[in-house]
């Protein structure tokens, strides 16, 4: 099914960006096509280094693009960027305000230049848990109450979109814990939160979608199930005595086979029961069989991998 | 625009930069009062009688000798003329008048000009100072990008920030010049002489007091162009003091020919409607010796408005464009 640009809170096509510095060009993102449906929590998932920032950088008007053409809510930004950005609020890479203003004041500064009361300001300081601090200088805070004053800006505007790179970076357990918690109840309230980070179980935990970029691509998108669960599930680490045999067998069986220091690992298994009739068929018998849980370093491998047999012009 | 310059202006005033360079501002120009008050006072009892004493030494001296030393002084002068007939030894004033002797009576229409012009260059240090700083903490902090996710319209942010340095610091500077103007008057009127300030005097403070307003301005705005340009204030102020050593003082007095471009004499020059300056003009004379002499050149007004014009022009100029196209990061 398809979807139509006014149903997608953001949609990018051929998007691309180079750096140039002293080490010469860098392609940060090349081509990137990515649709996020308005509603729900989005991971927009890479490694670092894999072009995240940047996209997002480009949709808010901070960094040019090279070529390609982006829209936010139906509308091509950035030339339109002014009439929709009072429906995105964004936290770009870390908290970023004046350190020796305190938190309020940083805030009230804000919502004057958008033409919020300032009323508004207590309001989002309460709602972020810092309404005891905020004439604290922000130079001051925490990391964690630092994120928090900048989901109470992203808040000032009351957004439809948000948009969280990597909100967790630096933060305590705890923080972690409220930051999801807060992405999460902003997603059921209807909002769009598109969350970028490079942290797997991250957006495991709160994603209802995922895109998957790396390299300044996109390598997959989809419910969070069935992108990062087809790439989770289908592994099965298996202890034998004899390897080479157990790995014969299981070749032979046409599964794919590694060996992982004194185990192999079955890819696209799928079942467990299946390996252990086959290995047992053969007198081989099985003293453990994990499931394994990938991260995205091997996730990204994996779809990388795809990505390569793909642009090789090889069957997949 | 509006709603964008006035929050600018909120925090040019609540920057901790702004306040204590305008505290500072604030200290000289009490230290500038002070320096007024020590001309204008006049001497203690003891002084007094110190100088009187001198005074009595000088006229019995010249009751004895004067009538000698006139004399000699008539014929050195007249041999002087020879060569060079405007020459005036000041043969005539030799004898020694209480009215002339020891300290002069401060005058108002003398010394408030050039209390007023080190006041104007205080101004536009310091609001080159504020600008620059204001400009470029945004960029080195990082927060430039979070204000442009709230109003992503470079050009009107531009123009407010400018805006906002170049009304915030202006009534500051129309405030302090007063502030140094009324304590020279008061100072001066009750120790020394306001005779003379006729209005002529006030017409011309008025104007010089009005170009130190807009010299002000336009460091301001520069400061924060150059700001923006180099994005930390450290650098800004770095360039700033670099130029001035090497430039100005070093560059500026190696090669004469440059000294009508060197941004100190143009400013002199903008603030009393042109400046003196000298250069040395060498020559072989007929006899075959060679002989350098000072000569004084004037730094034309118009040169200077047109030159500093350009100037605020071109970097502010150059400034809009890279603020409108470059990455924020």
């Amino acid at each position: 099914m398809s979807t139509t640009t006014a149903e997608l809170a953001i949609s990018t096509r051929g998007l691309r960006k180079t750096y140039w510095n002293r080490k010469g060009r860098h392609v940060a993102v090349q081509g990137l096509d990515l649709d996020v449906p308005i509603g729900g929590v989005h991971g927009f998932l890479g490694p670092n280094g894999s072009g995240k920032t940047t996209t997002i950088r480009m949709l808010l008007g901070l960094v040019r693009a090279d070529s390609g053409t982006m829209s936010i809510f139906g509308r091509d930004v950035p030339r339109h960027l002014p009439q929709v950005v009072g429906r995105v609020g964004a936290i770009v890479e870390s908290p970023k305000f004046f350190p020796a203003f305190s938190g309020r004041k940083n805030l009230q500064l804000l919502a004057e230049a958008i033409g919020r009361p300032r009323a508004v300001v207590d309001q989002v300081l309460e709602q972020a848990g810092l309404g005891d601090r905020g004439r604290d200088k922000y130079r001051t805070y925490s990391l964690g109450m630092k994120q928090r004053l900048a989901i109470a800006a992203t808040l000032l505007k009351e957004p439809d979109l948000l948009i969280f790179d990597e909100p967790t970076n630096g933060l305590d357990p705890a923080g972690i814990r409220e930051i999801r918690n807060t992405m999460r109840s902003l997603g059921e309230q209807g909002k769009t939160v598109l969350v970028s980070s490079h942290i797997l179980d991250e957006v495991e935990q709160v994603a209802d979608m995922v895109s998957i970029i790396g390299h300044g691509r996109l390598l997959a998108s989809g419910p969070v199930a069935d992108v990062i669960g087809d790439q989770t599930a289908t592994s099965i680490r298996v202890g034998v005595a004899d390897l080479v045999a157990a790995r014969r067998v299981l070749t032979d069986s046409g599964l794919l086979v590694r060996q992982d220091g004194a185990l192999l690992v079955v890819m696209g298994a799928g079942d467990g029961a299946q390996i252990t009739r086959r290995l047992a068929a053969h007198d081989l018998f099985v003293n453990e069989l994990t499931p394994v849980r990938a991260d995205l370093e091997s996730v990204f491998l994996e779809l990388t991998a795809e990505e390569g047999l793909e642009t090789a012009g090889l069957p997949r | 625009m509006i709603r964008l310059t006035r929050v600018e202006l909120r925090r040019l005033f609540s920057r901790r930069l702004t306040v204590i360079a305008l505290l500072g501002a604030l200290a000289l120009t009490a230290l500038m009062l002070f320096a007024s008050y020590q001309q204008a006072k006049p001497l203690s009892g003891a002084e007094l009688s110190a100088s009187r004493a001198q005074f009595d030494q000088a006229r019995k001296e010249f009751d004895l000798n004067g009538a000698q030393q006139v004399k000699d002084c008539l014929t050195q002068q007249a041999e002087i003329r020879k060569t060079q007939p405007t020459a005036d030894l000041g043969c005539a004033g030799m004898e020694p008048t209480w009215e002339t002797w020891g300290k002069p009576q401060a005058k108002f229409a003398t010394l408030m000009p050039e209390i007023l012009l080190g006041g104007s260059y205080l101004m536009a240090f310091v609001s080159f100072v504020i600008g620059a700083g204001f400009l470029a903490a945004e960029f080195s902090s990082g927060s430039m990008a979070n204000w442009l996710t709230f109003e992503p319209r470079r050009m009107r942010v531009f123009a407010s920030k400018m805006a906002a340095v170049g009304l915030g610091l202006a009534p500051v500077t129309v405030a302090l010049l007063g502030l140094l103007t009324a304590g020279v008057w008061l100072i001066v009127g009750h120790f020394g002489s306001t005779a003379g300030t006729t209005a002529k005097v006030w017409g011309d403070l008025g104007e010089m007091g009005a170009r130190s307003v807009a010299l002000a301005l336009a460091s301001a705005v520069t400061g924060a162009a150059i700001g923006v340009l180099l994005r930390h204030t450290a650098a800004v102020l770095g360039i700033a003091v670099a130029y001035l050593v090497l430039v100005e003082a070093v560059f500026g007095q190696a090669l004469q020919g440059v000294r009508p471009w060197l941004l100190t004499l143009n400013f002199q020059s903008w603030l009393q409607h042109g400046a003196p300056y000298l250069v040395e003009v060498c020559k072989t004379d007929a006899q075959g010796s060679y002989n350098c002499q000072g000569v004084e050149k004037i730094l034309a007004f118009s040169h200077s408005t047109t030159y500093l014009g350009i100037m605020v022009v071109l970097i502010i100029g150059v400034a809009t464009v890279v603020f409108r196209r470059r990455d924020v990061s």
